[in-house]
């Protein structure tokens, strides 16, 4: 109930942020602020199915250091039959996460989890886990790059483009219990997947005016960890339409709609592929970021359009992403 | 600095990162040893979790269950391995009963060799081989039986499914009490039969792994599978030359494998 009210509160947030936004007119509508949602993916539970997909990167910084807070709920059957009680499965995440600029072109991005999950048994029980979680490092190398605008018109171009290429690193930092594997609840219920993991993306964003189209891939390509159990790769794309407005007060505010899929292959325990563990996810999402000076703070909700995961064995309700950064 | 020559720093890199972690060896190339294998029969009524007592189901025959008991036994356990290879469980510790009502729902295997297991064959009741050992040559058994509602007598012999409850059809409408017990009955009538039925996926024996075999058991199919038996026309079927063999038949229906854990120590 108390996530409930708090989902509320943020979400009349947002629509205010919306409402007056409408209101604003850009203060500078000669500036194009192109900017993208960049570096769309991956795990926050640190496995399988129960992946964030809230991105590696945010709507407007470029380079920037920050603190990010990610809820999901979920609920997965305790059992393998149509009236088998559900578990309500809450994973929360705080994550230390930034990008810096290691030359002109390339950058390097990573993640740093503290997991803190719950989840609740029909019969009272409860279980919880908490600790780090697996570190991702990401190289990305801008391809094409977009222009800056000149003074004159013949410097100056409509849209403005731009594409990035990246891969990277999963570290089995966060804790791995084959225990949470087994019944027939949700075997995403992990601190970390508990194997090396390898990422590789693609960003491409478009820019005219005021608003941005970005696109973006990612493919996590998953090993078999030391207890022999190994997690389905994971594909994970997005759509993501964003508009920037400037104000005097706030310098700018960026509201944006998407949205998000997830495609994960089933999962093999020594070496056999485990039944009902594959699946997809496709998420609409809503969020705004706020930026003052050189603070930026944005809000993130995923609802999920439609779903099959763990052949109907486990329903994700819905995603909230706060964030908090500094930009270098 | 060009973009081909990072590039090639990071495929470098993450080559390096790959072949430093190759994966441990196959785990089903080492099973060696022995251990115990569990098999869990999970009851249900076609797709729902049986619930004593207290759910209704409606089956194809268009009659409304409540179920108060849910009984059978099982015996005479043979895995049979990726090759074909069998291991026939000692027939002396090998016959268990199966009851909701005592939660009496696993059969736990011990000092099973090591192997990959596809499938298991195994009976639904008392052969006549074991019945005619006499009373002194069931051991335990025969008080288990005893204990579980499932003898009529020594006679009389073993009742393989106890089956009680009530039902309304179209043509009963008010709740009438069933019971379904099968057996073999001396010479005429042996109900015995085997059931083989595979894995989803291999279940993995060695020191190290003790698989759970998870078992989902449709009671549905004792009046809904090959042959349709009415309630209505007959709610206490015991010694019946026609329906008896019927619902033995459609009792080996029941069988089948949900899913299989591999492991070790699983708290399942």
């Amino acid at each position: 109930m108390k996530n409930y009210s708090f989902l509320i509160l943020v979400l009349t947030m947002g629509f205010y942020a919306l409402a007056e936004t409408g209101k604003m007119n850009p203060r500078d509508p000669e500036i194009n602020p192109f900017y993208k949602y960049d570096y769309e993916d991956c795990d926050f539970c640190g496995c399988g199915s129960t992946g964030g997909g809230m991105g590696y990167g945010t709507v407007g910084n470029e380079n920037f250091i920050g603190l990010r807070y990610i809820y999901q709920s979920y609920r997965s059957r305790d059992g393998i039959f149509n009236n088998s009680p559900w578990v309500e499965e809450h994973f929360n995440t705080l994550q230390l996460w930034t990008k810096l600029p290691i030359t002109e072109k390339l950058s390097l991005t990573a993640l740093a989890p503290y997991q803190f999950h719950n989840r609740e048994f029909n019969d009272g029980r409860t279980q919880d886990i908490s600790g780090l979680g697996d570190v991702s490092l990401l190289a990305f190398y801008t391809l094409v790059k977009p222009k800056m605008d000149g003074m004159y018109a013949n410097q100056q171009t409509k849209y403005k483009h731009s594409l990035e290429v990246g891969a990277g690193i999963k570290l089995p930092v966060g804790a791995y219990d084959r225990a949470n594997n087994e019944g027939s609840v949700n075997p995403s219920f992990q601190l970390g997947t508990g194997s090396w993991d390898y990422i590789g993306a693609v960003n491409y964003s478009i820019g005219y005016k005021n608003w941005g189209l970005g696109v973006m891939s990612t493919y996590t390509l998953k090993t078999e960890n030391k207890k022999e159990y190994h997690f389905g790769d994971q594909f994970t794309y997005g759509l993501n339409l964003s508009k920037v407005y400037n104000t005097l007060k706030v310098d700018r505010i960026i509201p944006f709609v998407g949205l998000s899929g997830e495609v994960y292959q089933e999962n093999e325990s020594f070496g056999l592929p485990v039944a009902d563990t594959a699946g997809s996810v496709l998420f609409g999402r809503l969020g705004t970021e706020i930026s003052i000076k050189k603070i930026s703070a944005g809000v993130n909700l995923m609802l999920p359009v439609t779903q099959n995961l763990n052949d109907g064995g486990v329903e994700a309700r819905f995603r909230l992403g706060l964030h908090l950064n500094y930009t270098l | 600095m060009n973009f081909f020559k990072k590039l090639n720093y990071l495929i470098l890199t993450t080559s390096i990162i790959l072949a430093s972690c190759s994966s441990d060896d196959d785990a089903i190339q080492n099973l060696s040893g022995e251990n115990n294998l569990t098999i869990e029969f999970d009851n249900s009524f076609n797709g729902d979790d049986l619930l004593l007592g207290t759910s209704t189901y409606v089956n194809g025959n268009n009659e409304t269950l409540t179920i108060n008991r849910f009984n059978y036994i099982v015996s005479n356990f043979v895995l049979i391995d990726a090759e074909g290879n069998e291991y026939t469980y000692p027939k002396d510790a090998g016959y268990f009963v199966i009851s909701e009502e005592e939660e009496m729902t696993e059969v736990m295997l011990q000092n099973i060799t090591a192997g990959e297991y596809v499938s298991v064959r195994f009976g639904v009741g008392v052969d006549r081989e074991k019945y005619l050992q006499g009373a002194a040559g069931q051991g335990d058994f025969l008080q288990v039986a005893e204990e579980t509602n499932m003898m009529w007598s020594w006679q009389a012999g073993y009742k393989f499914l106890n089956f009680e409850g009530s039902f309304t059809s179209p043509t009963v409408s008010t709740a009438t009490d069933f019971k379904i017990h099968m057996g073999s009955h001396g010479s005429s009538l042996d109900n015995y039969k085997e059931v083989t039925v595979n894995f989803p996926t291999a279940a993995l024996v060695s020191d190290a792994l003790s698989p759970v075999v998870h078992f989902e058991v449709d009671a549905n199919k004792i009046l809904d599978g090959n042959t349709k038996i009415l309630l209505s026309e007959k709610a206490v079927v015991m010694v019946d030359e026609v329906k008896s063999p019927q619902i033995a038949v459609n009792t080996t229906g029941m069988f089948r494998v949900d899913h299989v854990h591999n492991g070790e120590n699983i708290d399942h």
